[in-house]
């Protein structure tokens, strides 16, 4: 008798936190070939988060916005890679719009920046997706040469017409006071109300999913396209939103790092953060709820290691190596997920004997 | 030595399945053997044994009283074993001697000896009466011939033991004649032969003894002679069976689906060459013809997945041709794709999610307009897991884990439930046991009874005879012509099949 809780197989709850916990120990192996000792660091990893909670929090918004746009393209069967430079277009257009518009009031200016941020990262995946829907060009292809285009754009604006008031410095101006966010948490580790837009689309996109007829033929076309566009769905369409929805979502949580973390745009602006999404969404197979868990965990990470840098002299980019591994594993999960399901069948075996 | 092969004890056990169940097997030295057996009863998994492709987990192979193992392939065709499979093992840019000698090629040194590989073909091919022209490309001629081709593949590599895997699901009525004389020749030239097949026609008249497998185990071998079609379907469900559904007089009503001068294209290849017919209510109109005739490809315009390039599509009077599939549906026509797995389901998704496939945008399913609703969902559901006894875990089982048998169920019910003038069974049996196919058929000809209009496409002649009305003969993408299914008979569709003339068109 398989154990399951609500329909889902132990092994299946069991297989992600088996794969993260496998993470953690090859990186272990690497952190002693440094000589450091891996327990040392995890501790001051897990100091540095914890002394420094809303700091993790504010990380972890881009990297779920990313990973709730990587979550939709796979359940439309597609793989989502161009988000890096929709983010830093959204970042620099909703910088743009909070430095040089003047005059409107806090109410007005805050959601003109958020718009903008999204309206530039769907603009900016327009080209990709439709040449991709339209005329079946290579996605994956395609988004990476427009990751290093949007990037070098970036830094083009950023250092040349939008250059801000100091030119050693590669940043745009600081936006208007109007454009800021309002915080929940005020003070030197201030908490913008980014957070609740994480929570508000999780949701959206758990109810869109599973509760409309929308949802049901977008899963329809992930699942198997031929079947979809016997059953009269237009799979080109869903694919064209999608991919727009993805350089939206990407977009907006740049207008939203900017407006509420940041209040400017500067050169190499992104960690990386539209790369985090991809291990998350895979992590989390799509479950909006447990994306959010994982954006969490990978924005702790981010935030815990500078700490882990300075008190256990490793370095921060060890946080590289178990995303890395994270990969590894996920693209080898079905065998991970075999060795799970194995385990608990034999323990159960011996527990019945 | 009297028996040719003897296996004993095989077992087979796969991860979660024991596909083969301590089988004893035997074969005379130059009978035809069949074994036969429903989908998964494991008539495969054991002649994949005797072929070196798997090791079984226990049990012991003779041949001709000697002990062997077979580890690989290549041990079993040094024992004599040749296997002719159901999808031919040939390169079609090749020629006919070029394809037969592969890996044993007639050398001098490095030097291929092509005009020696056909003399000996051609020897080959004398003694057992066969007629192949080697030096033909294996893409010019047709399949009839290609399996000729791997049969003397076989013997060329001095087979004395032939395996053919469902050798006629690709072939004419008359190639299937010519068939069972190639076998008859063999058989009296000492050869030993088994034939894997399902279909009780050619089991009755190719074989000397019938083996029957159901479930992993062995039901019994018997004599041909002495035994009839209807006992064997029995040993091979364990109950009897009627195929074909109840038919009921009906009186033909109006024309639901009128097809017109319809031709279609793909690539350089023409498709479908100016076909037309019409389906009235209250009739099942059979397509017959071989596969890869342009079934798919009509099945597809009338559902408007693909658009014709000349011709029209009259449903209930609308010119449908340029209508969008889910209008089409919606309009009252209910599809079963060829291959369910491609077309027909998305395997990941609950089988209750899978049951309103293509119908989620009718008003039923929705509410506000753009919410599923889940009640009227469950309920679709609910009712139809009962009339075509679909048998899952629970109806949020993922529609993968069915067998094929039941995935097909869910395909038909979904449709036939959801069609309210026409059906489209493009295949409706393929691949799924005889229970599931008499369940099948009951639900076709049901609603024909009821005075819905069913468009049958089938690769089996037998199941096109036995359920429809009027039968049309495709070949090559043209329509030969449109029999009355009363008068029709094998040979004369056959002849049709194969691209022969008909006398009087209906």
């Amino acid at each position: 008798m398989r154990i399951k809780i609500r329909g889902i197989s132990l092994a299946n709850i069991m297989t992600p936190f088996v794969i993260i916990a496998a993470a953690m120990l090859i990186t272990s192996a690497l952190i002693m070939t440094t000589g450091a000792n891996p327990l040392n660091a995890y501790y001051h990893l897990l100091t540095g988060v914890f002394s420094n909670i809303i700091d993790t929090i504010n990380r972890t918004v881009p990297i779920a916005f990313t990973a709730f746009a990587v979550a939709l393209g796979i359940k439309v069967g597609l793989f989502n890679i161009g988000l890096e430079s929709q983010f830093l277009m959204g970042s620099l257009a909703s910088a743009a719009a909070g430095a040089y518009i003047t005059g409107l009031p806090s109410a007005m200016h805050v959601p003109l920046c958020l718009i903008v941020g999204m309206l530039s990262g769907m603009l900016y995946a327009l080209p990709v997706t439709a040449m991709f829907v339209g005329k079946g060009a290579n996605l994956l292809v395609l988004q990476l040469l427009f990751n290093s285009i949007g990037t070098l754009i970036c830094t083009y604006f950023i250092a040349g017409p939008f250059a801000g008031e100091n030119p050693a410095v590669a940043a745009m101006p600081r936006i208007q006071a109007t454009a800021q966010q309002p915080n929940l948490i005020n003070g030197p580790n201030k908490l913008s109300i980014s957070i609740l837009f994480v929570i508000l689309v999780a949701f959206a996109i758990w109810f869109y999913l599973n509760k409309t007829t929308g949802g049901y033929q977008l899963r329809a076309v992930g699942d198997n396209a031929d079947a979809a566009r016997c059953a009269g769905i237009n799979v080109k369409k869903y694919h064209f939103w999608v991919l727009l929805a993805g350089g939206g979502l990407a977009g907006f949580a740049g207008a939203l790092d900017v407006t509420g973390n940041f209040y400017r745009m500067y050169g190499n602006y992104s960690p990386g953060y539209g790369f985090d999404g991809i291990p998350i969404a895979m992590l989390a197979n799509g479950n909006p709820l447990g994306m959010v868990i994982g954006a969490i965990v990978f924005g702790a990470l981010r935030v815990g290691s500078v700490n882990m840098q300075a008190k256990a002299g490793v370095s921060v980019e060890i946080v590289k190596v178990i995303q890395g591994v994270l990969i590894m594993l996920i693209s080898a999960q079905h065998f991970v997920r075999f060795l799970v399901g194995k385990y608990i069948k034999n323990s159960e075996r011996s527990g019945k004997a | 030595m009297d028996i040719a092969i003897k296996m004993s004890g095989i077992s087979m056990r796969f991860p979660g399945v024991l596909a083969n169940d301590n089988i004893d097997f035997n074969v005379r030295r130059a009978e035809v053997h069949a074994l036969v057996g429903e989908n998964g009863a494991g008539k495969s998994t054991l002649m994949n044994i005797l072929y070196g492709l798997y090791i079984p987990t226990a049990g012991e192979i003779e041949i001709w009283g000697q002990k062997k193992v077979f580890h690989s392939v290549p041990d079993a065709m040094r024992a004599g074993i040749g296997m002719v499979h159901q999808h031919f093992m040939l390169i079609p840019h090749l020629t006919i001697a070029d394809n037969i000698v592969l890996g044993e090629e007639p050398c001098k040194g490095n030097r291929y000896l092509r005009a020696e590989a056909v003399k000996q073909i051609e020897a080959v091919c004398n003694k057992y009466d066969m007629h192949i022209d080697p030096t033909a490309l294996v893409s010019s001629v047709s399949l009839g011939v290609r399996q000729r081709v791997e049969i003397v593949k076989a013997l060329y590599r001095k087979a004395e033991i032939i395996i053919l895997d469902e050798p006629t699901a690709v072939l004419t009525p008359q190639e299937i004649d010519d068939l069972g004389r190639v076998l008859q020749k063999l058989k009296a030239m000492g050869k030993t032969i088994i034939i894997i097949t399902h279909k009780m026609q050619e089991v009755m008249n190719f074989s000397d003894r019938i083996t029957v497998l159901r479930r992993g185990r062995i039901v019994g071998t018997v004599s041909t002679d002495e035994t009839n079609a209807d006992e064997v379907t029995q040993m091979m469900v364990g109950r009897s069976v009627h195929l074909g559904g109840d038919r009921k007089a009906v009186s033909i009503g109006n024309a639901v689906l009128r097809v017109e001068n319809l031709h279609y294209h793909d690539g350089r290849v023409q498709k479908i060459k100016d076909v037309s017919f019409d389906v009235y209510e209250g009739e099942v109109f059979g397509i017959a013809g071989i596969d890869n005739s342009g079934q798919k490809e009509i099945s597809e315009v009338i559902t408007g997945i693909i658009k014709a390039d000349k011709g029209q599509i009259i449903f209930d009077g609308k010119n449908i041709t340029d209508w969008q599939t889910e209008k089409i549906r919606h309009a009252g026509i209910g599809f079963i794709p060829q291959d369910r797995q491609k077309s027909g389901l998305a395997l990941g998704m609950s089988v209750r999610e899978n049951m309103i496939l293509g119908y989620q945008n009718l008003p039923e399913y929705k509410e506000r307009g753009f919410l599923l609703n889940q009640e009227a969902i469950t309920k679709n559901i609910d009712n139809k897991i009962e009339q075509y006894d679909i048998r899952l875990s629970s109806p949020e089982a993922v529609t993968r884990t069915l067998s094929g048998g039941n995935q097909q169920k869910v395909v038909v019910a979904r449709e036939i439930g959801h069609a309210t003038r026409l059906i489209l069974a493009d295949q409706p049996s393929r691949g799924v046991d005889i229970g599931a196919i008499e369940l099948i058929h009951k639900a076709l000809i049901d609603a024909r009874n009821e005075g819905k209009a069913v468009l049958l496409i089938s690769l089996e002649l037998d199941e096109v005879m036995l359920l429809s009305d009027r039968i049309g003969v495709l070949h090559s993408g043209k329509l030969m012509g449109i029999l009355d299914a009363k008068e029709a008979t094998r040979e004369q569709i056959g002849l049709m099949m194969a691209g022969g003339g008909v006398e009087h068109a209906y």
